[in-house]
């Protein structure tokens, strides 16, 4: 791997505009790349979802280099219908498009570079990857007290005529004080065997409100890892819905610091899995400062070889008194081929907080599905509304109507 | 109307019904009597078809052998259970739970279904004569339900379903006096319709309010003693001991 990755390095950058300097610094973090490689599972984090053997065995080699300048035709299909909203289309990595019809142009930044050296410290060898490999990085900055008006939904779509096996995004946005964004992550997958990882970095600054909703139900052979970084001010709200279900793999990481007081997170995620799937979730919600709530419920229906992962930390420093912080997983395993595994971790250094998680697993309830046959309903009737009001909780936690019911549409959810 | 002959079931070893065998006309109501354990709700269950038992001998319903019927073709066909212990089933509700009910039931027998504006004529109307209260039909199916309440919602389905054969499974048990009362109304307006009935029950006061044609006593999973409302009194005074 170690000669494709500098050979693609080069071919990327040969005719680019960076700096020196930028080029140099960004070859800093291949070398690091390329000194810990993919993860594996001698590493905690990834002990359930051994990335390094999966991308291994379900894809080979991978290749690096993705020439991104020649435009892609947009497909005007792909937009979701019937539902007012800004969006930014990426085609297999590329920015297409970005449409903020909606908003006040001057309340609303966007720009491409960044600087790295600003965000980039040493998270993991993924973002590593990311930051030696991505070309650019958009910044969206949402001005001091402006509320988008419509939602922003970025389309991440791919395509066959993607030029490398391995995709890297970066994405950063800046909410300025009392400003408030509901963005969609839309994953649209024709694409086969890539491996996409994504990076998120959101800076809340004071009274900001991120809803961020990221949707994977598109079937596809796919293998993903996507962090996030939340950095979140006094009094800043951060709501963070995961539907994941349509990738052969997908990791969501989430790392939150509520580094003022009053800040909350809200993570709450469905893990709908079948054919041999692999999901996981990993969360890392950092309470730093004194009167922080974060909350967190996922839920797992698995069926046919199945397999999802909930990683929870709660993490309370010594300076962070009157905590408050949630966390509960739940799955239905519907067959013996499925597994679920949760590991819940309380990390608490301060002694006035209001901490608690949990986590539990089973089947079906028989007795349940014979109740409902016996007023009429079919087994699979009885199964799909014996799921449906499982994961309808989860669904309710969605705080925006308008998405709420765009998302239940999306997995054919009937109330 | 439903004819049950020599009916054996056992779970693994354990034999619960032995050579049962029952007749219920249409318009009939019979009784159930017997101890804890007898196999009452075991023979409830087999009748909707519940998966678990090995059985044998023959039970028909209208001339059709019923263990030909999936559970929700049983339904389809007009029998109906209310269930000893109502399962509380989170996120589903309990309105449109019943709606979907009646709908699939319709629909199998290639009747209209009913749209939301019919459904809710009926569900009012029904809940009015069971005083049943309509709030609760906007929370989800049996959840935070009180023991009571759960009872009562079972008899509410019966009444939306209008069933050709309903089995009780002690629907009186939990119930206070007032609920037992409306509960034997709603029994007796569908009775009136000549639908049958199999009521499952402890206790004969449930039977001042719906007299019963015949009673039958169930112990060690057979009927050991048949006879007419007079039973369960005597029953009422001298225990399952002390018949002979
Ligand atoms: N699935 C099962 N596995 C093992 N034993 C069972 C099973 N179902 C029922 N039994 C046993 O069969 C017997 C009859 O049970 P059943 O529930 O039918 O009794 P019942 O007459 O309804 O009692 P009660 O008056 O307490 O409701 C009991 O001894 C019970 O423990
Ligand atoms: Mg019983």
């Amino acid at each position: 791997m170690e000669k494709q990755l500098i050979r693609d390095f080069e071919k990327s950058f040969e005719n680019s505009n960076l700096d020196s300097k930028k080029i140099n610094f960004k070859k800093e973090f291949l070398n690091k790349f390329i000194k810990e490689g993919l993860p594996g599972k001698n590493l905690e984090n990834w002990k359930y979802s051994d990335l390094s053997k999966i991308i291994k065995t379900e894809i080979g080699d991978l290749s690096f280099y993705n020439n991104i300048s020649p435009p892609n035709k947009i497909d005007s299909s792909m937009y979701l219908s019937g539902f007012e909203h800004n969006s930014i289309v990426f085609i297999n990595g590329r920015a297409e498009k970005i449409d903020l019809q909606f908003e006040e142009k001057d309340k609303v930044k966007i720009s491409e570079d960044f600087e790295l050296e600003k965000t980039s410290s040493n998270i993991n060898s993924l973002v590593n990857l990311n930051n030696a490999f991505t070309e650019k990085n958009f910044v969206l900055t949402v001005k001091e007290n402006y509320s988008f008006k419509k939602p922003l939904v970025i389309y991440h779509y791919t395509n066959k005529k993607i030029k490398s096996q391995n995709l890297n995004l970066r994405l950063n946005f800046e909410l300025e004080k009392n400003t408030s964004l509901k963005l969609i992550d839309i994953l649209d997958d024709f694409s086969e065997k890539n491996f996409i990882n994504t990076f998120y970095n959101f800076k809340l600054n004071q009274d900001a409100i991120l809803k961020n909703y990221k949707v994977d139900i598109k079937n596809n052979s796919n293998i993903k890892y996507s962090f996030t970084n939340i950095e979140q001010d006094k009094n800043s709200l951060s709501e963070t819905f995961i539907l994941s279900s349509g990738s052969a793999f997908n990791k969501n990481e989430i790392n939150c610091n509520l580094n003022g007081n009053y800040s909350s997170a809200f993570v709450n995620g469905i893990l709908s899995l079948n054919k041999k799937k692999h999901h996981e979730i990993r969360t890392s919600v950092n309470h730093l400062t004194e009167s922080t709530k974060s909350y967190q419920l996922i839920k797992s229906v698995l069926e046919n070889n199945a397999r999802a992962v909930y990683q929870g930390k709660i993490f309370v420093s010594s300076d962070a008194q009157k905590t408050d912080g949630y966390q509960l997983s739940k799955a239905i395993l519907l067959e013996d081929t499925t597994e679920f595994n949760a590991k819940p971790e309380l990390e608490i250094y301060a002694d006035d907080v209001k901490c608690s998680h949990g986590s539990a697993s089973g089947s079906l309830n028989e007795n349940s599905i014979f109740y409902i046959m016996s007023r009429g309903l079919n087994y699979k009737e009885a199964k799909e509304l014996l799921i449906n009001g499982f994961l309808l909780d989860v669904i309710n936690k969605i705080t925006d109507e308008e998405i709420k019911n765009l998302i239940k549409s999306m997995i054919g959810l009937k109330e | 109307m439903l004819k049950i002959n020599n009916l054996k079931a056992k779970v693994g070893e354990k034999s619960i019904l032995n050579d049962f065998s029952l007749d219920i006309k249409p318009g009939e109501v019979h009784a159930i009597m017997g101890p804890n354990g007898s196999g009452k709700s075991t023979l409830s269950n087999i009748l909707s078809g519940k998966k678990g038992y090995d059985v044998s001998g023959e039970i028909k319903f209208e001339g059709i052998d019923l263990f030909s019927l999936e559970t929700e073709e049983r339904a389809h066909k007009g029998i109906f259970l209310a269930f000893q212990y109502p399962l509380e089933i989170p996120g589903v509700n309990t309105n449109i739970f019943l709606k979907t009910s009646l709908n699939a039931i319709r629909k199998a027998r290639g009747e209209k279904e009913l749209d939301a504006l019919e459904f809710l004529k009926l569900v009012k109307q029904k809940s009015k004569e069971l005083k049943f209260d309509e709030e609760k039909l906007n929370r989800q199916l049996n959840v935070g339900f009180s023991g009571g309440e759960k009872k009562k919602n079972e008899i509410l389905q019966m009444s939306i379903l209008n069933p050709k054969l309903s089995i009780l499974d002690e629907t009186d048990s939990g119930l206070d006096i007032d609920a037992l009362k409306t509960v034997a109304q709603g029994v007796n307006a569908l009775r009136k319709k000549n639908n049958s009935f199999l009521i499952i029950t402890h206790y004969q006061r449930l039977l001042d309010y719906i007299k019963p044609d015949h009673v039958h006593v169930l112990m060690n999973g057979k009927i050991t003693k048949s006879g007419g409302p007079e039973l369960a009194l005597e029953l009422e005074k001298k225990g399952y001991e002390g018949l002979n």
